[in-house]
C-alpha cells in the first residue's frame, strides 16, 4: 500500500549510523572482552592465552572478594535502608498540600548534579577537622570520627553520600505514582474511618507496588554500576576496603597494568549483573522488555 | 586458538565496515567525524617544511603550590627551548604527580599516546619497564653528543643494557623533619641514638602533642617511612637485594621493623585519621603544629621556605636521618639517597622535528646553571656534579642538614620502588596500609609481600 | 490542636530533609567567602567576617573551570543532539518502515545493549579508542557518549512512534512525502516530547560523566568539568576556601538551568529510567 515506506535504501541509511556505533562500543569491545579476560596482559606487551588462570587468581584475591562484598553492601543497603525511606518521604510529601512542590524541586536537585562534584562536596563534609559533619556532632559532644579514614566509617560515608544524591530521584518517581491514584479511593478509606497510616499501607502502598519495583531495580542497576563516587571520595582506600567491583577493576587495569586481569572482572561484573536482572525477572515477574511489543 | 579468534573478530569487524559502505549519506557523516582527528595525528609523521609551526606536549608534575619553584625552572627552559627550535610550541601538561605515575602514564604507554616529552620515574616498574617494551626513546646518542653523560651522577635506574632512556632532574633523600621549636619547649635535641629518638617520640605523646604526621592515603607516601626501618633493621644489604629477589620479606628483621612501626601506629604516634589524608595534607600538619615530626623526602624542605605555605614555622624546621637501631643489621650510618628518581623520558617515536625539540629540551634543562638554581631556589639536590662553589652557596638549613648527613653517612640506600615488580610494590603499599589498619600483624606483612615477590 | 500538629508533622520532617539536602550547598558558599581555612575552621556556620571575592578571581584564572565548563557544554550537547537524532531515524525505521522481520530483530539487538553495565566495557572501549587513534581527543569522549544512549534512547522513542496512529501516514502518502519527507515533516514534531526527554536524559548523563572523562582524555585543556574538578580538588585540596568557590562555579550553571526547566527535567529524567 505505502511504498515509501518500503523503500529499502531509506531504511538502511535510517539505522545504519546508529548500528555502526552500537556495534563499535558496545558489540565490539564485549567481544574483545571476552578475549582479553583470558589473558595475561600488561598493555605493554602481547597479551598471552592463560585460560581461566584469571578467574581462579580473582577468587582467592581476597581483596576482590571484599569489593564484591562491598557491592552486596551497596545492594542491601539501597534496597533494605533507602527504599523504605523513599517511601516514606513520597508519602509524606504526597500527603501535603502546601509546598508540596517545594519538596519535590529540592529533593530532586542532587540528582542532577556530577557525581565527582558530589564526591568533592562531601569529601568536605566529612573532614574530620572542618566538615560540617563533626562540627555538627561536636555540638553534642561528639568526639572526632575519621569518616574516611576510617574502615569502619569509610565505606557507610560512601553510602550516605550516594543516599544523599539518588533518594530524591526515587522519591519523585514513587510521589507521581502516589498522585496518580484516584483521590476517590483514599477519600472513601477516610470515610470509613482508616487513619492515615492505615491509608498508606492498605491502600497506597499495593497501589504503587509497580514503581517501588522499578525503584528496586533501578538501585540495584545503580549499585552494580557505581564506581565514581568511589574514585572521587576514597580511591578505594582506606587499605582497600571501600574498593568496589568497578573500582578495583579500574585500578588493577590502569594503576597497575593488569589489563586482563582487570577485564576478567569486567566480564565478572557482566554475568553478575546478567544474574541479578535474571532474578529480578523472576522475582517480579516482568517481561523482558517493555516498551515496543511485536 | 587464540589466530582464530582473532581472525574472527576481524572478519566480524570487517563486516561490520562493510555493512557500513552500504549506508551512504548518513555514513559519510561518520567517517567525516572521524577524519580530523586522524590528520591531527598524521601530520606530524609526514615531512615538513622548515620552521612550519608544530607544537608537542610536556607533561610535567609541578602543580600547586609546593611545586612553584620547579615550575618556574621549566618555565623558563621550555622558553629558551622554543626560542631555539623554530616553530617549535610546547603545550604544559600538569598533572599531579601520583596520578600521572600511577595511573595516567602506564594508561597512556598501553594505548600508545604518551606525551612527547614526559614526567618519568627511574627503575623497574617505571622506566625500566617502559624501556624494555621499546616505548622510551634512547637518549644514549643525544647525551653523548651534548657531552653531559658524564655530568650525572646515576642514570642506572633510567638505564637498560647500557643505554639511557630518561633523565634525573634530581637527586632525594628522605628522612626526619622536625620542629624546632616544639623540640626545644620539651628540651629535646635531634637524636643521636635509638633510644633518644624513642624517647622524644614518648616524651612529645605524653605531652599531648603528636609526635608524627600522618599521610598514608596515598600508599607510596605511607611506605617511605617503613623503607628507612627496613635498612636500619635488615641493613642496606636488604635494599640492595630486593634487586634481584633475594632479600628475605619473612626475616625476623623485618617483622621486628614492623613490629615496630605497628607499635607506634598503636600508640597513636601518627596523626589520627592517617589512612584518609593524602600526601598533600603534611605540610599543614607541621605549619599547625599538629605534628612535630614528618618522615618525608628531602623535596619537601622548599615547602618550609615558603610563608605562604608553612605560615609560622619558615626557619624552625630541622632533619635528621634515622639513628642507628639497636641491634641492626649492616652500616648503621647508610642513609637514604636517591640520585636518579624523577626526570624527564620522551617518546620512542619522536619525527625529525620532534627529536630536535627534545634535544634542545635536554640541552636547556640539564645543564650545571639549572642544577644550581634547583638547588638554591628549591631545594632540589642535584642530580648532576655540581662544583664546590656551588654547594657551598646553599644557605637553606634543612639543606644543609641533609647534605651533611648523607656525606657523614657509610653508605646510601635507596628507596625499594626502583627495584621491585609492579606486584611487589602494590603488595608492599597494600599491606603497609593494611598493618595502620590493624588488618594485618607485621608478621603477616612479610608473608604477603613474599608472596607477591613469587616466594 | 491535635490536628493542626498532625498537619505541621510532615512539614517537620520534610523541612528537615530539605535543610539536610541544601545545607551543604550553604556551607560551600560560605566557605568560599572565607579567607582561608582557619576561617573555616573556627567559624563553620557563620559568615565570614568579611566577604572576600579573591577566591573567585583565583579559580577562575587558576582553576581553567571556564574551559572545564565550555568542554562539558559542547561536548554533552553535541553527543545528546546526535543521539537524538541518530535514535529518531533508527526509531522510525523500524517501527514506522514496512521491514517488520528485520527490525523486530534489530530492536531485540540493540535492546542488548540495555543489559551490559556501562563500566564494564570500559577496559575494552579504552582499547579500542586507542586503537582508533582518538584517545585524548573529544573524539575519545563524543562517540562513546552518542553511542552509549543509543539503547535506551531507541525503546524510548520508539515506543512513543509505535504509538501514532498509521492514518497520518497514509494522508502523507497522498500527499507524496517520500520516507525521508514523512519522517522529517511529520513523525518528528509529533515525537517531539519524547525526544526532549531523550535529549536531557543523555544530556545530563554526558554533563556528568567521570569515568571515560578521566581516562580517555589527559590535557587538562580538554577535561570536562567532572573531571577537572577533581583535578582543582587534587591540586588544591589544602585550601578549601578555593575549592569551595570551585564547586560552585561549576554547579551555578546546573542550577540555574534547573531553575528554569525543572519541570521538564523531572518529568524527562523519571520518564527515562521508568521505562528504561
Amino acid at each position: 500500500m505505502n511504498k515509501a515506506l518500503r523503500n529499502p535504501a531509506i531504511y538502511i541509511l535510517f539505522i545504519v549510523p546508529s548500528l555502526i556505533l552500537y556495534f563499535l562500543f558496545f558489540i565490539y569491545p564485549l567481544i574483545t572482552s571476552v578475549y582479553y579476560g583470558f589473558t595475561d596482559w600488561d598493555g605493554l606487551n602481547n597479551p598471552q592465552f592463560v585460560g581461566f588462570d584469571n578467574f581462579v587468581k580473582l577468587f582467592e584475591d581476597a581483596d576482590f572478594l571484599h569489593s564484591i562484598l562491598n557491592n552486596i553492601y551497596f545492594i542491601c543497603f539501597s534496597v533494605g535502608i533507602q527504599v523504605p525511606l523513599i517511601i516514606l518521604f513520597a508519602l509524606l510529601i504526597g500527603s501535603v498540600k502546601r509546598f508540596q512542590r517545594l519538596y519535590k524541586t529540592t529533593v530532586f536537585l542532587p540528582s542532577i548534579l556530577s557525581t565527582s562534584v558530589i564526591g568533592i562536596l562531601w569529601g568536605f563534609i566529612y573532614d574530620p577537622d572542618m566538615g560540617l559533619l563533626n562540627r555538627f556532632l561536636g555540638l553534642f559532644g561528639v568526639d572526632t570520627i575519621y569518616w574516611l579514614s576510617d574502615e569502619k566509617t569509610a565505606f557507610l560515608s560512601i553510602l550516605i553520600t550516594n543516599a544523599w544524591q539518588w533518594m530524591g530521584f526515587y522519591i519523585v518517581l514513587v510521589l507521581a505514582a502516589i498522585l496518580a491514584i484516584p483521590k476517590e479511593l483514599t477519600e472513601a478509606a477516610a470515610i470509613d474511618g482508616a487513619t492515615g497510616f492505615q491509608q498508606a499501607t492498605k491502600i497506597t502502598v499495593p497501589l504503587i507496588m509497580p514503581i517501588i519495583s522499578v525503584v528496586i531495580m533501578l538501585s540495584i542497576a545503580g549499585a552494580m554500576r557505581v564506581v565514581d563516587i568511589v574514585i572521587v571520595m576514597t580511591k578505594g582506600g582506606p587499605a582497600g576496603s571501600t574498593d568496589v567491583m568497578a573500582s578495583y577493576m579500574v585500578s588493577r587495569a590502569f594503576s597497575y597494568g593488569q589489563y586482563g586481569y582487570g577485564t576478567t572482572i569486567a566480564l565478572i561484573i557482566f554475568v553478575f549483573s546478567l544474574v541479578l536482572t535474571a532474578l529480578y525477572q523472576i522475582a517480579f515477574n516482568r517481561k523482558a522488555s517493555e516498551g515496543v511489543e511485536y | 586458538m587464540k589466530k582464530s579468534f582473532m581472525m574472527l573478530l576481524t572478519l566480524v569487524f570487517v563486516a561490520s565496515i562493510a555493512l557500513a559502505g552500504c549506508g551512504s549519506k548518513a555514513e559519510t557523516k561518520t567517517t567525516d567525524e572521524k577524519t580530523p582527528t586522524t590528520d591531527a595525528t598524521q601530520t606530524p609523521t609526514e615531512p615538513e617544511k622548515k620552521s612550519e609551526p608544530f607544537s608537542i606536549t610536556l607533561r610535567h608534575i609541578q602543580v600547586g603550590e609546593p611545586q612553584k619553584n620547579r615550575l618556574a625552572i621549566l618555565q623558563d627552559v621550555v622558553k629558551k627551548t622554543e626560542a631555539d627550535v623554530p616553530g617549535l610550541k610546547i603545550e604544559l601538561d600538569g598533572v599531579e604527580d601520583n596520578t600521572n605515575r600511577n595511573t595516567k602514564l602506564p594508561a597512556e604507554m598501553a594505548a600508545g599516546n604518551v606525551p612527547q616529552i614526559f614526567d618519568l620515574f627511574g627503575g623497574t616498574k617505571d622506566a625500566q619497564k617502559y624501556a624494555q617494551a621499546g616505548k622510551l626513546l634512547d637518549l644514549t646518542p643525544i647525551i653523548e653528543e651534548l657531552g653531559i653523560k658524564d655530568q650525572f651522577m646515576d642514570l642506572s635506574a633510567f638505564s637498560v643494557d647500557g643505554k639511557v632512556y630518561g633523565l634525573p632532574i634530581g637527586s632525594s633523600a628522605e628522612g626526619m623533619y622536625y620542629n624546632t621549636e616544639i623540640f626545644t619547649k620539651y628540651n629535646l635535641t635531634a637524636p643521636k641514638t635509638w633510644d633518644e629518638f624513642e624517647n622524644i617520640l614518648a616524651t612529645l605523646k605524653s605531652n599531648g602533642v603528636t609526635p608524627l604526621a600522618g599521610f598514608a592515603k596515598d600508599g607510596w607516601a605511607a611506605a617511605m617511612l617503613p623503607n628507612s626501618l627496613w635498612a636500619r633493621y635488615a641493613g642496606p644489604e636488604f635494599i640492595a637485594g630486593l634487586k634481584d629477589n633475594t632479600s628475605d620479606w619473612t626475616s625476623p628483621e623485618i617483622t621486628a621493623a614492623m613490629t615496630k612501626l605497628d607499635e607506634w601506629n598503636k600508640k597513636e604516634y601518627f596523626v589520627k585519621g592517617q589512612l584518609g589524608i593524602d600526601y598533600a595534607g603534611r605540610i599543614g600538619q607541621i605549619s599547625t603544629g599538629k605534628a612535630a615530626l614528618m618522615f618525608d623526602g628531602s623535596w619537601s624542605s622548599s615547602s618550609f621556605a615558603d610563608p605562604k605555605q608553612a605560615g609560622d614555622v619558615v626557619g624552625k624546621i630541622g632533619f635528621f636521618f634515622l639513628p642507628p637501631a639497636p641491634g641492626g643489621k649492616g652500616d648503621q650510618t647508610a642513609v637514604n639517597g636517591n640520585s636518579s628518581a624523577n626526570g624527564y623520558g620522551f617518546r620512542a617515536d619522536l619525527n625529525e622535528n620532534e627529536l630536535k625539540a627534545a634535544k634542545a629540551f635536554i640541552k636547556n634543562m640539564y645543564t650545571l646553571e639549572n642544577q644550581e638554581k634547583g638547588l638554591l631556589t628549591d631545594n632540589t639536590l642535584p642530580s648532576m656534579k655540581l662544583p664546590k662553589e656551588s654547594t657551598d652557596k646553599v644557605t637553606d638549613q634543612i639543606v644543609r642538614q641533609v647534605t651533611e648527613g648523607m656525606s657523614a653517612a657509610g653508605a646510601l640506600f635507596p628507596v625499594f620502588d626502583a627495584f621491585v615488580t609492579s606486584e611487589v610494590n602494590t603488595a608492599i603499599e597494600q599491606n603497609v596500609q593494611k598493618l595502620f589498619s590493624g588488618k594485618i600483624t607485621p608478621a603477616e606483612f612479610g608473608q604477603n609481600v613474599a608472596k607477591a615477590a613469587g616466594k | 490542636m491535635m490536628k493542626s500538629i498532625k498537619k505541621i508533622s510532615p512539614h517537620f520532617v520534610l523541612l528537615l530533609y530539605v535543610a539536610v539536602i541544601l545545607y551543604p550547598f550553604v556551607f560551600v558558599i560560605l566557605s568560599s567567602f572565607k579567607t582561608n581555612n582557619q576561617e573555616i575552621q573556627s567559624n563553620p556556620w557563620g559568615l565570614p567576617n568579611v566577604f572576600t571575592f579573591s577566591n573567585y578571581s583565583e579559580v577562575w584564572v587558576k582553576g581553567k573551570i571556564s574551559v572545564y565548563f565550555f568542554n562539558s557544554l559542547y561536548l554533552s550537547l553535541a553527543a545528546a543532539v546526535c543521539g537524538v537524532i541518530l535514535a529518531a531515524m533508527m526509531s522510525f525505521a523500524i517501527t514506522r518502515m514496512k521491514f517488520t522481520k528485520s527490525s523486530k530483530w534489530l530492536y531485540q539487538f540493540i535492546l542488548v545493549g540495555m543489559l551490559i553495565p556501562g563500566n564494564a566495557l570500559f577496559i575494552a572501549q579504552y582499547i579500542l579508542v586507542a586503537d582508533m587513534g582518538i584517545l585524548g581527543t573529544h573524539w575519545a569522549l563524543f562517540l562513546p557518549y552518542t553511542a552509549g544512549a543509543i539503547p535506551l534512547s531507541v525503546l524510548l522513542v520508539s515506543a512513543f512512534m509505535k504509538a501514532i496512529p498509521s492514518e497520518i501516514e497514509e494522508a502523507a502518502v497522498i500527499d507524496g512525502l517520500s520516507a525521508g519527507g514523512m519522517f522529517v515533516r511529520i513523525i518528528l514534531p509529533l515525537t517531539v516530547p519524547a525526544l526532549v526527554t531523550v535529549f536531557i536524559v543523555n544530556f545530563l548523563g554526558n554533563w556528568n560523566e567521570f569515568l571515560l572523562s578521566n581516562f580517555f582524555l589527559s590535557k587538562d585543556s580538554l577535561k570536562t568539568l567532572p573531571t577537572g574538578m577533581a583535578g582543582f580538588r587534587d591540586a588544591f585540596q589544602t585550601n578549601y576556601a578555593l575549592v569551595c568557590t570551585g564547586i560552585i562555579y561549576s554547579v551555578v550553571p546546573v542550577f540555574i538551568l534547573y531553575a528554569v526547566l525543572q519541570e521538564k527535567i523531572i518529568a524527562g529524567l523519571t520518564a527515562g529510567s521508568v521505562k528504561g
